[in-house]
């Protein structure tokens, strides 16, 4: 006989105010099974909980039905509870009489009758709920950090320090990321290179860390504690074992025109490079499109000057493919090409630049050794323009949301273009500026006032060239006047946008994206680095745009929930998995081809003599993940899922 | 030599020489323009087989008749273009061995029976291909198809509720289908008992529909479902919607080659997406 328990909780007023719980919590009483039903203002607090655990003992249930939120929100709470009055966790329920009731509903009255169901559902299915044991699976105690710049690096030199092996992958021929291209970073000043460098260091000399550069993630397989991960190690025609990084190769290559990546196309670079002087590691690469040997099959110039042999042109991309417990996805951003502003005449002017090829000219490490020159013709600008929100917070054309670090990049370029250019004059046209963080709006404050950057509310609509001026034309919205100003450069605050394989990728390693194709974290605010799939964690600007101290914190907690999940040697995993029924299996394999985690195989039945009689689908415990599309696949009903049997769902149906 | 000739000397050819052990094919039925199955073991059987205009039943279902292949000794059968259909899909869901089976092709048009050249499940790709391009309707069925197409979703849903009155839950619409394979029905599990076994609208829509998603992307549109109804529900036309769905959204002709994969369990990067928000 059921003896099921009823909590119906206020949610203070999320519930209490458009439900009557009297009169639910008296229905439910009256219902066949439940031994008792109570109502109280908030069952997920302390108070709360006891009341659940003293009912399960007092009432010895059988069974709890929890009516309150979403089981996403407190489920897990609620399963605890009745676990540690006794009673296993998985004869608890959630009926959502929030989400899916109060909150969407007006009149109490049929509010209150759909309660009253979805909940009476609820004690139909957990009347026939069995006891579940979790499964407990191994983990690897090794994480995959996705991405080398500051966000990888951090995470990877995090988990490592705290004893965890690490595997590092950047696709590009050296660690660095977006953050090695920048000047200095804001609010301090301090140069980016002098801060990275070391990082980078550290991390491809880490005892624990095993650095893959030059090569990108294939497939992603298994599950949280049990990936199974192929990287292709693209080939980098260079042995890396043999080469010293002296550099030979790099100076003698014919070929020296190639517009440079790192640079912001505002430099160039040969067919054999390393990115940049500090490139970690410091080995080369050939880059097979611009080769000559590779375009017309003669050549090989750095062959031949190489005095350890190690240029290989035969070299072939390998794979890898290894066992992963955890992974980071730190792959960063790229920003939006601006050239479809042809107001700004971004691509027409040479020097209407973007914000980050003025960080390559504002560098020590850039073309021009640190000296802001204008790319046409090398002279020092005298006057400069910078538009902010040049593509963010512009739903028409750009994107919608806020970038997030172009206020504070474009206060400190117009600082640094003060503090290099004596004299010269920077104006700056604004939408808001957004200086919320540790030091920033002091920092913002600074550039106007002791840098004397003229800060002007109002958007730019045409720039053109007028007698070798670059002439701006925009409004101060301020003094409500038109205002043109007679520019030798101008600077596009450029949005952030996600990598341009964001969405292949995330299909790649089975995470999600939001609509312009960040990757999705499993809460905004309660769950901020985890994905919704277990094991995988979110770093970076691949998640939102995002500055280095934002980027470096998250880096950090993501390395806390891999080291978390890594002190223990087992997982214990929710038991809610498929079972097949062998003897009313057809054997047509619709299920193992449905399944997206590879956790069906064939399974021979074997008469006494060993002979065979039918192959069957068997449902591997430690791969499958209870998603259930093979419960709908299969034709025969052969197919059940714990936790949700038919017969459960069934009884659930029946009882609305 | 006319057709049935030529066919009853290569069945008895077959038998005679032990490549089969058995040859399933048509023999006369209850009146003289019915046709039943023929189970022929010996090469005097072959002289009983009739191969002609009334030759209409899909016969690929008794392949997968229990342990009927498990000695892996060969069988013949006489099969239409959308009975090699059946053995294709057959074989691509495991239930068969295409090795297995000699297939005795020929295709019906306007009366006049013809032969098929080929043996092998494999050997009939052109034809497949050429079924795929040009699928047929009968003007009396495109008349109808038509109808229903015409009408509003509530008229379509009286229709269909006006006929699934009629059905008497016989599931001879079952027991016909060469695809309805399985040991153990859905409509046999009563644990529960998601498909009502009284033969009311909700039990009768219920049946009809669970059968039309089981068929999606694997019905050849044999009529076997069709002929066997003994209230004359036009079960084809359902198929029929089902498989042009199928076509249009994911061009997935059912029974191409043994290796298709089922389309309701595949995806390919480009499906179309119009029903996901």
């Amino acid at each position: 006989m059921a003896k099921i328990g009823v909590f119906i909780c206020h949610c203070g007023e999320n519930i209490g105010a458009k439900i009557d719980c009297t009169r639910l919590t008296s229905a439910m009483n009256d219902h066949p099974g439940v031994s008792v039903s109570v109502e109280y203002k908030y069952f997920c607090s302390d108070p709360g909980q006891e009341n659940v655990k003293k009912a399960i003992r007092e009432h010895n249930l059988t069974g709890v039905v929890v009516a309150a939120c979403s089981p996403r929100m407190h489920e897990a709470t609620f399963r605890k509870a009745c676990a540690e009055a006794g009673l296993n966790p998985y004869l608890c329920e959630i009926a959502n009489i929030r989400e899916q009731c109060s909150w969407v509903h007006t009149d109490q009255d049929m509010a209150t009758e759909k309660a009253i169901e979805i909940t009476r559902s609820l004690i139909e299915k957990v009347k026939l709920n069995n006891e579940l044991q979790p499964i407990e699976v191994p983990v690897t105690k090794r994480a995959l950090v996705i991405g080398g710049g500051i966000a990888g690096i951090q995470a990877a030199l995090d988990i490592a320090n705290a004893g965890q092996e690490v595997v590092l992958v950047e696709r590009e021929p050296s660690l660095g990321g977006h953050m090695a291209q920048l000047s200095e970073t804001f609010p301090t000043l301090d140069c980016s290179q002098c801060i990275m460098t070391p990082r980078m260091v550290e991390a491809a000399q880490h005892p624990k860390i095993r650095l893959l550069t030059y090569s990108e993630i294939e497939q992603v397989e298994g599950f949280i504690g049990n990936f199974k991960v192929r990287i292709r190690q693209k080939s980098r025609y260079v042995d890396m074992k043999a080469c010293t990084g002296c550099g030979d190769c790099i100076q003698k290559c014919p070929q020296k025109k190639i517009s440079d990546e790192f640079d912001c196309a505002l430099g160039k670079r040969p067919a054999i490079y390393t990115p940049f002087a500090q490139a970690v590691p410091n080995i080369p690469v050939i880059d097979k499109e611009h080769c000559t040997f590779f375009k017309n099959g003669k050549c090989k110039v750095c062959q031949k000057v190489c005095e350890t042999n190690a240029i290989n042109f035969e070299m072939q991309d390998e794979f890898l493919d290894l066992e992963i417990g955890a992974i980071v996805v730190a792959t960063g951003f790229q920003i939006q090409n601006t050239a479809m502003y042809g107001e700004y005449g971004y691509g027409k002017y040479a020097d209407v630049i973007t914000g980050l090829q003025f960080e390559r000219l504002a560098s020590a490490s850039g073309p021009t050794a640190g000296k802001i020159l204008r790319p046409s013709d090398g002279k020092e600008p005298q006057t400069i323009v910078f538009i902010q929100c040049a593509g963010s917070r512009d739903p028409s054309k750009g994107v919608k949301y806020c970038s997030k670090i172009c206020c504070m990049y474009t206060a400190k370029h117009a600082m640094l273009y003060a503090h290099k250019v004596h004299g010269g004059k920077a104006h700056v046209f604004y939408m808001d500026i957004r200086a919320a963080g540790k030091g920033y709006d002091e920092f913002t404050r600074r550039a106007i006032e002791e840098d004397e950057a003229a800060y002007m509310r109002g958007r730019v609509s045409k720039v053109w060239l007028e007698n070798g001026k670059l002439m701006v034309r925009g409004v101060d919205t301020l003094l409500g006047k038109p205002v043109e100003i007679a520019a030798d450069m101008v600077v596009l605050a450029t949005a952030i946008t996600p990598q341009p394989d964001a969405r292949e990728f995330a299909k790649v390693v089975g995470i999600g994206c939001d609509e312009y194709g960040f990757y999705n974290e499993a809460h905004l605010k309660l769950r901020p680095v985890e994905t919704a799939t277990a094991g995988i964690f979110l770093a970076g600007a691949c998640q939102s745009p995002k500055d280095i101290p934002d980027s470096v914190s998250q880096a950090s907690a993501c390395a806390s929930k891999v080291i978390g999940l890594f002190s223990r040697d087992q997982l214990e995993r929710e038991p809610v998995i498929a079972i097949n029924n062998e003897s009313t299996c057809s054997g047509c394999w619709g299920c193992a081809l449905a399944c997206p985690y590879n956790a069906i195989e064939k399974k021979d039945i074997l008469s006494r003599s060993g002979e065979l009689i039918k192959q069957v689908a068997f449902i591997n415990p430690g791969l499958c993940q209870g998603c259930g599309t093979c419960v709908t696949f299969c034709r025969s009903n052969s197919i059940d899922l714990a936790g949700f049997t038919e017969k459960q769902i069934f009884a659930e149906v029946m009882g609305l | 030599m006319s057709i049935q000739e030529q066919y009853r000397k290569k069945a008895a050819e077959l038998l005679s020489s032990g490549e089969v052990k058995l040859v399933i094919g048509y023999g006369s039925g209850s009146t003289p323009d019915r046709r039943r199955a023929l189970f022929a073991r010996t090469a005097d059987d072959a002289a009983l087989f009739h191969v002609d205009a009334a030759c209409d039943a899909n016969l690929s279902g008794y392949l997968v008749n229990e342990g009927l292949l498990s000695d892996k000794k060969k069988i013949g059968i006489f099969l239409k273009p959308e009975g090699i259909r059946s053995v294709n899909i057959l074989a691509a869901e495991s239930q068969l061995d295409p090795d297995q089976i000699v297939i005795l092709g020929f295709t019906e048009e306007n009366g006049t029976v013809s032969g098929l050249q080929g043996t092998q499940a494999s050997d009939f790709t052109s034809l497949m291909t050429a079924l795929k391009e040009n699928r047929t309707t009968s003007e009396k069925e495109q008349a109808l198809v038509d109808k229903i197409e015409a009408m509003t979703p509530q008229e379509r849903f009286a229709f269909w509720q006006a006929e699934f009155e009629k059905c008497i839950k016989c599931y001879a619409c079952r027991q016909v289908c060469p695809m309805c394979y399985c040991k153990r029905c859905i409509v046999d599990n009563n644990q529960p008992q998601w498909v009502h076994t009284s033969s009311h609208t909700l039990g009768n829509f219920e049946w009809n529909l669970v059968r039309a998603f089981h068929l999606s992307g694997r019905c050849v549109e044999c009529g076997g479902c069709d002929r066997a109804c003994p209230v004359n529900i036009p079960l084809r036309l359902i198929n029929r919607r089902m498989a042009n769905e199928v076509l249009d959204a994911f061009d997935h002709f059912s029974g191409m080659n043994q290796n298709q994969e089922p389309v309701l369990a595949s995806f390919k990067k480009d499906d179309p997406e119009t029903f996901i928000l």
